[in-house]
Order: structure tokens, then sequence, then C-alpha cells
């Protein structure tokens, strides 16, 4: 009975590691571009939660379109004033480009909010859900339910819409898109905002149930770029399989094999599936 | 000098080094200053514990340069500098390393060449420390390590170092103590959990308390190592409610701490008796953020705040009005070192380092004259407190009351553990 | 024009020869060694990062594996720590090649995500392991027992086996870059498949250029322990060991000669500076300075700083050629 509560609880772990991994996928599947920074993008987003809860009052009905605008915001400036310039350049440029931002940002919070770990009070979303012997978070559940819906969103807007297709349209071939009539700055702008948007929601919710702290993003961000790319180049269902297949092996290695291996358990599985698929789980070539 | 508003903790530390030095000059006219160098992980993970160090060294520096007439069971309390050097003021360089080994051996170097300190303190992590007074051995320069409770660290034959912590085997042996004594009175201690996180303190330490529930005989059922930057803990909780111990000690640091708490009530698993080993249950992070689920937790810490009007009663009151909060264990522990080594200059009543390492040797320290609650700081050849001990407190409301051992309880234990 | 360049090379030879007594004063000769040394790892990971321009963000497996040789032989049988570097450049091989076959299959960002993982793999593997001191890590001889264990106050020693090691390895570089293999890497560099029809043994050459860079990263860290006297997983396996060679490199001007050392000349003074001043207030400004250099470059030198010191000298041409037809 209690092996179905730990792959209940990965499942859930699982949500949240899609949710995070959303906009990672969106930005790093429209421009090629790894985002080093995601980490603490999300860290950004748990502290307007935070102000939101210590300030305002408020919980998640206002601080997470609030951290969806602020990140949006964040994530439009990003690539007007870094990575715009930095695209055209080697990899190496937008990789060092990003990890420095990510330096910036976590210090700058570091030196705001000094380095005290803070928390948000941990009934703000229901209390936990009892079912028969299983045990789920309301918390959590709610942040595996948005996970599904921006799964679903992203993956609508980039299929069957106008705007979704002139940006995968300016993915595929920037200089095809300009040729057709697409002016592809606007569109990869928006590629970041939303992208940095749907980390702020993640932020946001996640803020409910983990400690908030200015290094919190560096412990995220690994496992992010693990189910990004176990998931598939800028595959935004196959993030959420990636998500939940990794919450439910960490919780079942972690009880198994022992906690300190789950990651381990992880990176040689991630690294199994690359040999095998290089293109990952849902991914095309 | 040294005024440490709640608000801008960075900021205000910013002014710290800076102002520092201009002070020193107006004052050299009349007596000199004593240089001595803090190192401290004042960035990076560690950031939290490294801050609280550096306002309560903040604090200790007022003690020691300004008149307190209240704490006059402090050596230096009562007197404005150090008496033993003509009224001399302390001033403090303090170097960040980050949490980075190489780091601290860099800041070492550069206080002890560059600042001229005569004698150094730090540095939270033991890896930090073990590099940084490496260093400050090769240049005879007398290093005392307040918080940093690695075994090894005072194994090396060090002559420069001393340590006035209480180290992991006294841990073990404080845990087998308690948890024997706890049987005897009737409380079931059959079986207990060790959950460690999984760097050089908590897997030290986590030996160390196996050790020590060994000698007392006692059942260790499950040890969990785990990752303290783990995203969940929740297989740990449900390994611990399946094996169902009577007593599970957490060796922990903040986060994770705060994780299990929360975990644990999620979970609805609720172990009779919960100990934290000081660190990341001390923080006062952890009351504030998951206070309301963990009455009753039993913790590791040396300093309890006391009657008021007592010395550590006084020297709390002080730390809260610069932090915000009550002193926490590892400040505590970080002052208690800064001001055994003032104290030994003092009655050195010299710079020269040699004369310092001399006092050090012969610190004779009784539990009345200092602010934290071991027996005493007496070194041994090895240059370890031999008098170092510890204390366990229990959480009522959000306060850690003095429960264990009989002879320093402000408290009754009150068990089982209420969550 | 050219003479420029030579005495500015022969200039920047005799300030970094005469280091030491130049300053006399150890602390600034711990930051050159401190530079050397960063200047060899970032030199070793171009060879493979910069020249076959193969991005790993993993080579804190060769720098840890180096670290921990040096450790392992100290405190297994008593030897002398440097004794540890043969094992170290085997055991880096070894690796090198278990790493490299199953990840150059890969392209752009996965081949750096794998490296990611196998070197978090690593580190994890490590921090359970006994052998290497697990998460407690591992201490050099506390106190030093002759001159063959390489302990010494001062710094001095440790700049000039630093260079010693940094003048070899970029003299190899230099000679790869002439030879045949050079001309591979550059091939590869430009794509695979490009490479694959002139006719280059792409993956052959790749586990050459990551052997050949494994091995003087894990010199790099043998120094590292030989010089701190410590190596525990986060500071010889984590992840920002990586990425500080790529930084490095990326800043100074990867895949070109002396690029990486450039980049450590710049950056190491850097974050010494930036910890001396801001580090003691306690606000985490030294990475905010870092963060926002490393962006800067990023942004405006994307080849790095060799970068500006080229459009410099265009710039400087340019003129020179339009003075020149004025009269």
């Amino acid at each position: 009975m209690i092996v179905l509560q730990v792959i209940v609880s990965g499942l859930l772990l699982g949500a949240v590691y899609a949710l995070f991994s959303s906009g990672l996928t969106l930005i790093w599947g429209m421009m090629n571009v790894v985002n080093f920074a995601h980490g603490d993008f999300v860290m950004l987003a748990m502290y307007i939660a935070f102000f939101c809860w210590t300030g305002l009052h408020a919980g998640p009905a206002l601080s997470v379109p609030l951290a969806a605008g602020g990140l949006f915001l964040l994530g439009v400036i990003v690539y007007f004033g870094l990575i715009k310039g930095v695209m055209r350049g080697p990899m190496l440029a937008q990789i060092i480009s990003t990890f420095g931002l990510a330096l910036l940002l976590r210090y700058s919070a570091f030196w705001a909010f000094s380095a005290n770990f803070v928390t948000l009070p941990g009934d703000l979303v229901g209390g936990t859900i009892i079912v028969g012997s299983l045990r789920i978070p309301a918390s959590r559940l709610v942040a595996g339910l948005v996970a599904l819906l921006l799964t679903l969103g992203m993956h609508l807007m980039l299929t069957r819409t106008m705007l979704g297709s002139r940006m995968l349209a300016v993915a595929e071939d920037r200089q095809a898109a300009m040729l057709v009539g697409i002016r592809p700055d606007p569109m990869q702008a928006l590629a970041w905002g939303l992208g940095a948007a749907s980390t702020g929601i993640a932020g946001a919710l996640i803020a409910l149930f983990y400690y908030i702290s200015p290094t919190v993003g560096e412990s995220l961000v690994l496992i992010a770029f693990v189910v990004v790319c176990l998931g598939g180049f800028g595959s935004v269902p196959g993030a959420l399989v990636a998500g939940l297949l990794i919450g439910v092996i960490e919780s079942l290695s972690a009880y198994w094999v022992g906690a300190v291996y789950q990651d381990a358990v992880v990176y040689a599985l991630f690294l199994a599936v690359l040999w095998i698929r290089p293109q990952g789980l849902m991914g095309t070539l | 000098m040294l005024k440490l508003s709640r608000r801008s903790l960075g900021r205000m530390a910013l002014a710290v080094p800076m102002v520092a030095p201009v002070f020193s000059i107006g004052r050299a006219l009349a007596a000199p200053t004593v240089k001595i160098g803090a190192i401290f992980p004042l960035s990076g993970n560690a950031g939290s514990a490294g801050q609280g160090l550096q306002r309560a060294l903040g604090v200790a520096i007022d003690i020691v340069n300004n008149a307190h007439p209240d704490l006059k069971a402090l050596p230096l309390g009562p007197t404005a500098g150090l008496p033993g050097l003509d009224g001399a003021k302390v001033e403090v360089t303090f170097a960040d390393h980050q949490g980075n080994p190489a780091v601290s051996q860099s800041d070492a170097l550069r206080l002890i060449t560059q600042d001229k300190v005569i004698a150094m303190t730090g540095c939270y992590q033991s890896s930090c420390t073990l590099t940084a007074s490496a260093v400050a051995e090769r240049y005879g320069i007398p290093f005392v390590a307040g918080e940093s409770s690695a075994p090894n660290l005072t194994e090396r034959g060090f002559k420069w170092f001393f340590r006035t912590t209480p180290i992991g085997t006294n841990f073990g042996e404080a845990y087998g103590n308690f948890l024997a004594g706890l049987a005897k009175t009737g409380h079931p201690v059959s079986s207990v959990a060790i959950v460690n996180e999984n760097t050089d303190y908590g897997s030290s330490t986590g030996d160390a308390i196996a050790a020590g529930l060994k000698k007392y005989n006692l059942n260790l059922a499950l040890r969990i190592p785990y990752n303290a930057n783990a995203t969940d803990l929740s297989s740990e909780v449900l390994q611990l409610k399946k094996a169902n111990p009577d007593t599970v000690i957490f060796v922990s640091y903040t986060s994770d701490s705060i994780l299990y708490i929360k975990t644990m009530q999620t979970l609805g698993y609720k172990p009779p008796v919960v100990i934290g080993d000081d660190s990341g249950f001390s923080d006062p992070a952890f009351v504030k953020a998951v206070g309301n689920l963990a009455q009753g937790a039993v913790n590791r810490s040396s300093f309890g705040a006391g009657k008021e009007g007592s010395t550590s009663w006084v020297v709390n009151q002080m730390y809260e009005k610069a932090a915000g909060h009550a002193l926490d264990d590892t400040s505590a522990r970080g002052m208690n070192g800064f001001l055994v080594l003032c104290d030994a200059i003092d009655r050195a009543g010299s710079t020269e380092p040699a004369k310092i390492q001399a006092a050090l040797r012969a610190t004779d320290l009784s539990a009345d004259q200092i602010m934290i609650g071991y027996n005493g700081v007496k070194f041994g050849p090895d240059g370890q407190n031999q008098l170092a001990s510890t204390l366990l407190v229990q959480l009522r409301d959000t306060s850690w009351d003095v429960v264990w051992p009989e002879s320093k309880a402000t408290a009754a234990l009150v068990l089982p553990f209420k969550g | 024009m050219r003479r420029g360049v030579a005495l500015w090379l022969a200039l920047g030879l005799v300030v970094i020869v005469a280091w030491p007594p130049l300053v006399d004063n150890v602390y600034y000769q711990r930051i050159g060694a401190l530079v050397l040394l960063a200047a060899i790892s970032a030199s070793a990971w171009n060879i493979v990062g910069g020249f076959a321009g193969q991005i790993s963000i993993g080579h804190a497996i060769f720098f840890g594996a180096g670290a921990y040789a040096s450790l392992v032989v100290f405190t297994q049988f008593g030897w002398p720590p440097i004794a540890g570097v043969p094992l170290g450049i085997a055991v880096s091989v070894v690796l090198a090649v278990l790493v490299g076959t199953p990840t150059f299959r890969l392209r752009g960002h996965y081949f750096a995500m794998a490296t990611i993982a196998a070197a978090e793999l690593i580190r994890i593997l490590v921090a359970n392991w006994p052998l290497t001191g697990a998460a407690i890590g591992l201490m050099g001889p506390a106190t030093p027992r002759g001159l063959a264990d390489l302990s010494f106050t001062s710094p001095l020693p440790y700049y000039y086996l630093f260079l010693a090691v940094l003048v070899v390895l970029l003299a190899l570089t230099r000679w790869m870059q002439v030879s045949r293999m050079g001309y591979y890497l550059r091939a590869i560099n430009a794509g695979d498949r490009a490479a694959r029809s002139l006719g280059v043994p792409v993956l052959r050459y790749k586990l050459y250029a990551l052997m050949l860079s494994a091995a003087f990263t894990s010199i790099a860290g043998s120094l590292y322990a030989v010089m701190i006297g410590f190596a525990d997983p986060d500071s010889v396996l984590g992840i920002l060991v990586s990425v500080k060679m790529v930084i490095m490199a990326a800043a100074g001007g990867a895949g070109t000669l002396l690029g990486p050392f450039l980049g450590a000349i710049l950056l190491v003074p850097l974050e010494e500076a930036t910890n001396a001043i801001f580090g003691g207030s306690g606000g985490g400004v030294t990475y905010i300075v870092y963060g926002a250099i490393i962006m800067l470059v990023a942004r405006f030198a994307p080849g790095g700083l060799v970068d500006i010191v080229r459009r410099l000298r265009e710039h400087r041409g340019r003129r020179r050629q339009a003075v020149r037809r004025a009269a």
C-alpha cells in the first residue's frame, strides 16, 4: 500500500517538474537557446508570491497572474536586452550569457531579500485530501492540474492557432518566415515572454509548498534540463510525459535504492535514453 | 560603530568593513586596534547561516568594545575595549568564502598578509575551516573555530588551531545518554532512525550518532542518507512510516528540515519522539516556517536564553535587537568562539601571535563566564575544548526550552511529539 | 603592425614570467598562480570545446579525477599527492572514452546536457564512495613531510610549476593546431556532416580531442589538490567547476590558442578583487558583478576578448589606410 503512495507522490512531484519545465521547453524549442537562468526565473516568481502574501495578504488567486505578468515582462526585456544580441553569435556566447544572467538574478535577489529561507503559510490552499489510505496535498494537486492545463494550452496554441504557426515558422527557418512576411523579432520576444510567464505561474504555485531562497533555482534547473531533453527538443507534451516519468522514477528509486541515488538513477536513465533515442522520447530529429 | 538594523541585512553589512578602517585611523592615536579576521559563507547556499554569524559577531564586538555592566560575568563584558591592552578596541575584517574551500584559503592568506590580522575565526563549513586554518598554521596565526564540528579538524596536530564547539562524538554521546535515560522513565525507545543529509556535516554527524547509540545499546533500526537539496522528501518519510521507529533523529539543513516537517504532516506521519540535530532546526527560519507543525520537537543546541537577567538572556536580547529574531545555536557558538579569542588576546596583553597562542592554551573559563551552555572552555593538547557539551531543547510555541540535562533544564520534557 | 603585436606579446610574456618577483607580495603571487591554474583547465577544455566545437559542460569529471587521484594515492599509500598525476590521467582518459563514445553522437545542446548529466552522475557516485572519502572528501598532508609533498607556504613554487605545465599545454595545442588533427578538428567544428564528406573520421578525432583535453584537465585537478590540500565532491566535481572552464575559455576566445589564458587573466583577478572588496559585506555582490561582466562579454564580444583585440586592430588598420590615402 505504501508503494502506491510512493507512486502517487512521484506523480505529484513529476507534475511539478513538468510545470516548471514547460516554459523552458517553449524557449528552448522556439529558438534553440538554453536558458540557464530558468531556475532563477522560478525563484523570482516564488518571491513575487511571497511578497504578495506578506505585503497584500493575497493568495495564489492574485500571485499567479501577477507572477505571470511580471515574468512575461522580464522575458521580453531579457529577449531584447540580451538574447537578441547573442542569438546570432556562437552557441558558447548564448550559454555563458544566460549563465551570467542566472548569477546576476540569483545574487541580486540575495542582495535584496537576504539569504534567509522563507515560506508561505502551509494552509494557503486547502489541506490534505485523503482517499482511502492515500494522502494528497491539495496545493500539489492544484500544481499538477495547472501543469496539465498549461501543457494543453501551449500545445493547442502552437498547433492550432495562427500565432502558434507563425512562432513555429520562425523557429523552423527565420529567413523563410521573413520571406512570407512574418517579422521574427516580435514572435521570438513573444515566445520568451510566454515561456517566462508560464515559468512565473509555475513559480507562484511551487511557492505554496516549497521553501523560498535566492539559491532555490539552482537545485531546480538541472532537473528542468533533463525533463526538456528527455521529452524531446521543443516537444510540449514530451516534457509533460518526461516530467511525470522522472517524478515517479525518483520517488521509487528513493524508496527502493536509497534517497542519495535518486538523482543518479535519473541521470543514468537519461543518458541511456539519449544513447538509444538521441532525439528524446517524443522529439523529432 | 556597528549598528545592525534588521531590515537591510545586506546593505548594512556593506558598511562594516568600509567604515571600520576609517574609524581605526582616529583610534590609532589612543590605543592600537586589534585586528581579527573572520571568514564565513556570506553568500552561496549556506549564506543564511553565514550572515547570522556575521550579525552575532557584530553583537560580540559591541560587547567587547563597549562597557556592558549587565554582562559582568563575561570576562570582557563590563569593560570597554581590552583592558589588558590599554583599552584597545577589536576590529573584525569579514571575508566571504562562498562555501568553497579554495576561496577560503585565499581569504585566509589575504587576511593574514594584506589586512595583517593577528588572529582568525570561522568558517562554519568544516571543509572551509580545514583549508583556512592550514594557512593560519603556516603563518603562525591563532585560529579559533567556533562552529565547525568535523572531528578531523583537531586530529591534524596543529599548534595554532583551537576549537570551542562540541564535535560529532560529543553529540553522539549526548543522544545516547538522553535516549537511554528516556527508556528508563518508561518511554519506549526500542528503535531509533537516523535521517541524515549527505554532505560533510550530515554524514559525519550521522556516523557519530550511530556510534553513540551503539554505546548505549540502543537499536538503530534504519538510517536514511538523503540529498539536502532534494525537491521532494516523500519517499524518505514513507520509508520511515513503514519502518515505524520510536525515535527519529534528523541531521538536516534548513530547507530540508522545513520540507521534512511539511511532508510528515501531509503524509500523516507522527513518530513519538522527533529530534533535530541543530543546524536546520536551529535556523530561525525553521520555527517561522513550520513551528506550528513541529511542536514538541527536540533539538540539540548549546544555547538557551535562560532566565531573565542572566548572561545568555542579555546577549539574546542584544542579538534580537540587531537581527529581529532570537539568537540561534550556530550564531551563538560562533559568538562564543570569538569572545574566547578576544579574552585570550586580552590576557596575552599583546598582539604577538605567540603570546595569544600561549594565552589560548591557558584558557580556563567556567560555565558562568561564557554566554553559552558549555561546561566551560579549556583546550586539550589537540586544541579541542574539553568542556564543550551540548544541551537538548524542546520547541514550545516559538521558543526552544532547555529540557536536558536536568541540571540545566528550564522546562520539563513533554512527550510525545505533537506535530 | 605585425611588429606591434610581437612587441605586446613579448611584454606580456616578460610580465608573466617576472610576475612573482615583480609584485613581491604573496597574495598577488597566489592570484597569479590561480590565474595559471584556471588557464590550464580552460586551455585544456578549449581543445575539445573550442577547436572541435563540442561544448562539454562536464569537464569537472576529469578535474575531479585528477584531484581525487592525488589525494587517494596519499591517503591509501602515503605517497606524495603529485604522484597521483599519472593515475589521474589514466582514469580521465578511460572516462573520456566512456563518456565520449555515447555522447558524441549527440548534437549541440543535447551533447552539452548529456555531459552535465554524466558529471552529476559521477559526482553523486563519488559522494557515496568510501575510497574517495564520500561526502566528507579527502585531505592532503596536513603538514609537509618533505619536498615531494609540494606543500609550500609561498605561492611562488606553484606559480612556476603551473606556468611550466601551461607552456607545455599551449605548445602542444599549437602543434596540434597546425597538424592534421587541427585541420580535422576545424572541419568537425564546422559540422559533422561536412567533416564526414571531407573524409574526416569524425568520432575518432572527437575522441582523440576529448582524451587529450581530459588528460590536461586532470593534471589541473591534481595541481589544484596539491596546492589546496583538500577535495570534496562539490569543490572539484560540482557543476560550477565545469561552467567556470567554459566561461574562461568563452570570455577569452574559444578556439584560439591564447583565448582561454586571456579569459583567466581577466576573470580570476576580477573574482578575487570583487570578493576581497565586497565579500565581507555579505550581499553576494561578487557574483552580481561577475554575472554582469559575463553577460556584457557575451553580448558585445561574442567571440571573446580575442574578438575585441582583433576588431581594434582592424579598426586601427583601416584608420591608417585612410590616413595614408588622405596623405
